[in-house]
């Protein structure tokens, strides 16, 4: 601006200088964060992409000195391997499990939200008190159970056990108590039914909890190893955690060929997550999932 | 809340339901009984099963008689299964040790994750809009990422010939351990070396997941109580102290629950990494109560060691339900 003096442009530049340090540190520590979180990715993928005689090499390269796709070719062509079939697996039970969860969560925590009936505090006090009880302290009646309705060994096994989540039905009635009865009650008049209110006025303004429920619901399960450890026993059912810590027994040595696998099992959720990053993120800080 | 409903017949005096009411509660039957009958049968039956099992030397490689297969040759014992956790015996060494190490692990990861994810929060906060997503989706990588998968990259990362680690330290001209995940004599302040590396792999994976929390607590504070704090002459180290970080106080006390909590239940990173050794030296747990209830088949020991858990979880969260409770807002 003209009537701008020297004096004052003198103490805007002091300024400036001292918060360009503070910034530039702030971008070198980020940075460098980035780096440590990054280097770890990069140096699997670069190792999947190096020849088996590189990797025991003394002193080790960061960097291929022959780029080879060895590796994948190893695995692909491995008859032990059937890869397509231990995605299918994975997917089969997550996509299951995303959908039955989503279902009973949003059926539940509408009636929660929405409807008043006998028992409904003492009902949802048990639901609550279902969120205390951690997986590890009741896998073992839980694997007894599977033992007795004939589901070990199955992949239905992965997803009967966990068709209702009492967290999902507690986040979908936070939800739904916000969504006004209004449109229910005109809904009503119009001579829908109370499944018709639920299908076409409720799920329909649910989308972004919903794909929040859906996308942790779908993490949880695709990374899920415990329960499929205890449950899988053929190597055909086997879901890729399994086929991971599997395949890193058979041939714990050849890093080229381990950290191969490991990118084939982290590929599909990354690229999940690349394309659904705020999805993710918003996700999380809306329902404080873990 | 109800509205008040125009559909709803007037009541004659009598309690009845109105015709509206009687579909209302046919639906809320309908839909709720088979939800809540499943939740008793996979939640709450597994629940009491647990504790049960845990009065029993149960295994279920002996055909028990019986309701549930106890009794006969799986006999009710008592408390004998919680009087062996303090005996001379190997499983009740092997017992006591994972207790030591679940809870020296969850009490490291605690103030590690903190002190780099509240700072780093600070940080994001503080730089351009523009670069915010970008860092936020880089940090969070990793917590997205496959547990089995991230604990076989570090596996690797810390193989004391190829690994990463080692290789780094020894060009900076210093001299590498010799094995982070196989040697039982390092152990240093008390901690072994192997827990240490655990420790460090866990982190890196997980520490996303707290950022992302604390940025959005952080962007949850309106600027103008910093503002102020400004104007009255506070720096940015007091304006964070005296006004930010108490703001932050229901938050830092979900995440430092959570962490807890989730500390308690490891599992993958150890079975992956370390399986339990050297020497028992990395068995959490979790990994103590799978071993015995599905390697060693002694289900109604296993069930006792996972009441312990389930009551250190329980002390974490009654305690987090006492301390949650803030007494202002903003």
């Amino acid at each position: 601006m003209a009537t701008t003096t020297t004096a004052d442009r003198g103490t805007h530049r002091e300024f400036s200088i001292k918060r360009l340090f503070t910034q530039s540190s702030a971008y070198l520590i980020l940075i460098f964060g980035t780096l440590v979180t990054l280097v770890p990715f990069i140096w699997v993928i670069l190792t999947s992409l190096k020849p088996a005689s590189e990797i025991i090499r003394m002193p080790p390269t960061f960097f291929p000195e022959t780029w080879t796709l060895d590796s994948y070719r190893t695995i692909f062509t491995d008859p032990n391997v059937p890869l397509a079939r231990f995605y299918m697996n994975s997917l089969f039970v997550a996509v299951f499990r995303v959908f039955i969860t989503i279902f009973t969560s949003t059926l539940a925590g509408f009636i929660f939200a929405k409807y008043r009936f006998w028992g409904k505090d003492i009902i949802f006090g048990f639901i609550l008190v279902q969120l205390m009880i951690p997986f590890q302290v009741v896998m073992i009646p839980a694997y007894l159970i599977l033992v007795k309705l004939g589901l070990v060994d199955s992949l239905w096994g992965l997803i009967i056990p966990s068709m209702v989540d009492a967290f999902g039905i507690f986040l979908m009635r936070q939800f739904i108590e916000g969504i006004p009865n209004e449109l229910m009650d005109a809904a009503r008049i119009d001579g829908s039914s109370e499944f018709g209110i639920y299908w076409r006025i409720i799920l329909p303004q649910m989308g972004s909890a919903v794909a929040a429920l859906g996308i942790f619901t779908f993490m949880g399960t695709w990374n899920d190893y415990l329960w499929p450890l205890i449950v899988i026993t053929t190597h055909e059912k086997r879901t890729l955690p399994l086929l991971l810590t599997w395949y890193n027994s058979q041939h714990g040595t050849r890093y080229d060929l381990t950290m191969a696998a490991s990118i084939l099992v982290l590929l599909p959720i990354l690229v999940v997550y690349a394309i659904f990053q705020r999805r993710f993120v918003r996700g999380i800080t809306m329902t404080g999932f873990k | 809340m109800e509205q008040p409903n125009v559909l709803a017949a007037p009541t004659k005096g009598k309690r009845k339901f109105s015709p509206l009411e009687r579909v209302k509660n046919k639906f809320v039957t309908r839909s709720l009984t088979p939800i809540m009958a499943y939740m008793l049968f996979f939640s709450l039956l597994p629940m009491v099963w647990a504790v049960i099992l845990g009065f029993f030397d149960y295994s279920p490689i002996r055909a028990g008689g019986g309701f549930l297969g106890l009794g006969g040759v799986n006999p009710f014992v008592g408390l004998e299964n919680y009087q062996a956790m303090f005996a001379d015996t190997q499983p009740a060494r092997v017992f006591r040790s994972a207790v030591v190490n679940t809870i020296m692990f969850a009490f490291l990861v605690l103030p590690i994750n903190l002190a780099i994810t509240l700072p780093l929060a600070v940080i994001i906060e503080s730089i351009h809009e523009r670069f915010k997503g970008f860092f936020r989706a880089v940090y969070f990588m990793p917590t997205i990422s496959s547990a089995v998968a991230v604990a076989v990259m570090w596996g690797y990362i810390f193989n004391p010939q190829q690994g990463l680690l080692n290789s780094i330290i020894r060009a900076v001209g210093l001299t590498p351990p010799k094995a982070w995940l196989t040697d039982p004599t390092a152990v240093y302040f008390g901690v072994p070396l192997a827990m240490i590396a655990v420790i460090i792999a866990y982190i890196w994976q997980d520490f996303g997941y707290n950022l992302v929390i604390f940025i959005a607590a952080l962007q949850g504070i309106p600027k103008e109580l910093q503002d102020a704090a400004r104007v009255d002459g506070a720096n940015a180290w007091h304006t964070f102290w005296r006004i930010t970080l108490p703001l932050l106080k229901p938050t830092l006390l979900f995440v430092i629950v959570l962490t807890m909590l989730s500390s308690f239940q490891v599992f993958v990173i150890f079975d992956v990494m370390t399986n339990g050794g050297p020497r028992n030296q990395t068995t959490p747990l979790v990994m103590s109560i799978y071993e015995n209830a599905f390697r060693y088949q002694h289900m109604g020991w296993a069930a006792a060691i996972s009441m312990v858990l389930f009551l250190m979880i329980l002390v974490v969260t009654i305690i987090e339900f006492k301390f949650l409770r803030t007494d202002w807002e903003y």
